[in-house]
């Protein structure tokens, strides 16, 4: 007996989450209010403008790169039979195993002017040892093909998905008005799947803006090789968490932006009514075509990587699997797929908490929970540490030493925070496609709270839960900043392996945990990608 | 006859700009069926939405079975208002089949799966039991949502345009057979309808909405 509008452990639930998510972001955007020393001033007038122009100019070529490979890709598997369509449904996915840093050591492996492609091209067409066929990748351009190839998988997965729960007669009735089949994926299919185009490829901006790997190896000055810069290279901690709240405050005004402009968008397609697309074989030409823009991404973004730390590795032996490999192999596995579980069970309790109270409050909450993701590892890292130590000596200070500081948990919680987006988008593109009149039959049915989620949601939206899972888990693997700060003593990932062999121009030895995140990062691909499968012939 | 629903002075918009229902009263008895019959827009699903507890209502009272359901910042939760809805695309679960989707609101009986078979056997769909709604075609979806309804032994059925994406022969068919159902089980029935000659068929009484005006017919 009650006003819907009362506050209720679903709002409980999501304002407690925020208020831990957003505790170190705070910590770090308090040092605006900190004094600015000679070194802001040095950078304000000599290189922020730089930063600003070149995050700028990698972003919008990133993510123009991606909408258009994403979603054609996604489109092109979802909608038609080719040569290698079965293959190309999991295998666009392959990039993600590889995290941007570790395929810009290997473009620049196979790229320099006396990296493999140039020298095998030297010895193809007896050209000179100055003489380059291939162009150097160490520039902006590079980057911006860098990310795009390793990142347009998250663009495809949520379009894909998307694509998949579109009803045929919505395109059926679009042939009979006229519109070939080009013109019903520019018309009606990429104009039905915008949110989910826009929040995939926000998820990639984010992850370009706060990555530092592959900028720093391509000596490229954006927001976040400047903040590392004036950390590590001017010790002034101060003025790079001043930087950092800069790039914040940029990416908290194009998430409002963003949400701002799809508020109003309702796309739901999936009624009990629902009827499957029907896939359209290809002649001769068309299955080629279909093959060769399919393969293109796959190829840059993970078969050439893989071949250049192939060479690596067997032009030297291997008795680096050794048994400390395996030891750190088993830390990343235990500990992403801690973190992708738990991340996944908040984006679900939060989004299933909007749904549920439709209470603007927490639609509010949601897009500042999305910020960690692009909040620099490093930075979100110190943030982390901060507040730790502040509970340690304030709160849990009934233990002996410290309880939080340098344990297992700022790992995760780092990761659960830096993963959020992509869990929450996962939900965000799953819950427009549940009609409301579902949620209003079984709440008349008797079924509310954690009974209208795991009787009606949870199994309608497996496929989100799974991608999530997917998304998670990979992410955590490659996550190198944040780990190599908040570790536990001794206690080593295997990207903070890999970085630390490349850092030391050791990639020989950087190519076996490398191998191994790549590995690590298929495995979730292989099984959620036939989970998502089996979900949609279970629909068909 | 006692009065199963009524709703008095009720008032309700959706923003500041204006009322898109005005000083409303109405009432519903036991066993009887009324269509709210107008055009799209003029808060006919907005009215059933509040006698279901969907939406707070702004001003006025809902009382069902003589208790107060809805009033200004009081609101009795669907789920416990003992009522039954039915919607124009049906609403079914799609992740279950249509034994368990008409066994969604009583799974906690014991009887659920005899109870079941015997309301798909009312409304002519026992055979389908373990299909899913994805697999059988619209009209008998419809069926499978009025079974899923009236299984929970409703005391209120809410109807928001359940035979709107229905072809006209299946339609006839369907009017006849659940006003049949509904009269046996001596059932009150709010109906939502854009269609006159259904609300005619089908009701004892017709509140009609028109722009700023409500007719009792």
């Amino acid at each position: 007996m009650r006003s819907s509008k009362i506050f209720s452990v679903w709002h409980g639930i999501p304002l407690f989450i925020l208020l831990f998510f957003l505790a170190p972001i705070l910590i770090i955007l308090s040092s605006v209010f900190a004094d600015y020393s000679e070194n802001w001033s040095h950078i304000y007038e000599y290189v922020l403008g730089d930063y600003i122009l070149n995050s700028f100019i990698l972003v919008s070529g990133v993510s123009l790169l991606v909408m258009i490979i994403g979603s054609l890709t996604a489109w092109l598997v979802s909608n038609y039979q080719f040569f290698g369509k079965r293959f190309f449904e999991w295998g666009l996915i392959l990039p993600l195993a590889i995290p941007p840093y570790i395929l810009a050591y290997t473009f620049t492996g196979l790229f320099d002017s006396y990296g493999t492609m140039n020298e095998i091209a030297r010895s193809l067409f007896n050209l000179e040892q100055n003489e380059m066929l291939f162009p150097n990748i160490r520039n902006i351009y590079g980057a911006i093909i860098v990310f795009s190839f390793t990142l347009y998988p998250y663009v495809y997965l949520i379009c894909r998905t998307a694509f998949l729960n579109q009803s045929r007669s919505m395109f059926e009735v679009g042939r009979t008005l006229g519109l070939s089949q080009a013109s019903i994926f520019l018309k009606l299919a990429l104009p039905l799947v915008r949110p989910a185009l826009i929040a995939g490829t926000m998820i990639v901006a984010m992850e370009t803006l706060s990555d530092f790997g592959a900028v720093d190896h391509f000596a490229i000055s954006t927001f976040t090789t400047g903040i590392f810069r004036t950390w590590y290279g001017m010790y002034d901690l101060t003025t790079a968490m001043q930087l950092a709240s800069m790039l914040l405050i940029f990416i908290t005004f194009c998430l409002v932006i963003e949400r701002t402009s799809r508020k109003n968008a309702n796309y739901s397609t999936i009624g009990s009514n629902f009827k499957p697309i029907q896939v359209i074989r290809l002649g001769s030409l068309g299955s080629f075509v279909c093959f060769f823009v399919c393969f293109i991404p796959i190829f840059i973004g993970f078969i050439l990587p893989i071949l250049e730390i192939l060479n690596w590795s067997l032009r030297f032996n291997t008795s680096f699997f050794n048994e400390q490999f395996f030891s750190i192999s088993l830390n990343t596995v235990l500990l992403s797929i801690l973190s992708a579980i738990l991340c996944t069970f908040i984006a679900m309790i939060i989004n299933f908490s909007i749904r549920y109270k439709n209470s603007s409050v927490i639609k509010s909450i949601n897009p500042f929970l999305n910020i960690g993701y692009a909040v620099p590892g490093l930075i979100l890292a110190v943030g982390i540490v901060q507040l730790f130590v502040f509970l340690d000596n304030n709160i849990l200070n009934f233990f002996e030493g410290y309880f939080l500081t340098g344990s297992l948990f700022g790992l995760i919680f780092a990761y659960i925070i830096k993963s959020y987006a992509l869990a929450n988008s996962t939900y965000e593109a799953g819950y427009q496609k549940i009609s409301q009149t579902i949620d209003d039959s079984a709440r008349v049915l008797k079924s509310t709270g954690l009974n209208l989620l795991f009787r009606v949601h949870f199994p309608i939206l497996k496929t989100s839960f799974f991608t999530s899972l997917l998304l998670v888990t990979s992410e955590v693997v490659k996550e190198l900043p944040a780990t190599l700060i908040l570790r536990p003593f001794n206690f080593e990932t295997l990207a903070v392996s890999t970085y630390i062999y490349a850092s030391e121009e050791r990639m020989v030895e950087a190519a076996a945990p490398a191998t191994a995140i790549i590995l690590i990062g298929l495995i979730p691909i292989f099984f959620i990608s036939q989970m998502i499968r089996a979900s949609r012939l279970e629909k068909s | 006859m006692k009065n199963i629903l009524e709703i008095r002075n009720l008032s309700h918009a959706y923003d500041q700009a204006g009322s898109i229902i005005k000083d409303f009263n109405f009432s519903l008895k036991k066993g009887e069926i009324v269509s709210i019959l107008g055009p799209s827009g003029i808060g006919k699903t907005t009215l059933l939405r509040i006698v279901a507890g969907l939406e707070d209502v702004m001003d006025g009272e809902v009382i069902i079975s003589e208790k107060v359901a809805s009033k200004k910042n009081f609101l009795l939760p669907p789920e416990k208002r003992n009522l039954g809805l039915v919607v124009e695309d049906r609403a079914l679960f799609p992740h279950l089949n249509i034994e368990k989707n008409v066994m969604f609101g009583i799974s906690h009986i014991q009887e659920r799966e005899s109870l079941a078979q015997e309301y798909l056997s009312l409304f002519k769909v026992a055979d389908l039991s373990k299909k899913y709604p994805h697999e059988i075609s619209a009209g008998q979806q419809q069926r499978v949502a009025f079974a899923r309804a009236l299984i929970t032994n409703p005391d209120i059925l809410l109807l928001d345009e359940p035979f709107g994406a229905l072809d006209k022969n299946l339609k006839e068919e369907l009017h006849e057979e659940t006003k049949k159902i509904f009269k046996n089980k001596d059932l009150s029935v709010l109906l939502v309808t854009h269609d006159e000659e259904e609300a005619k068929y089908f009701s004892d009484r017709i509140i009609e909405f028109q722009e700023d005006k409500i007719f009792i017919r």
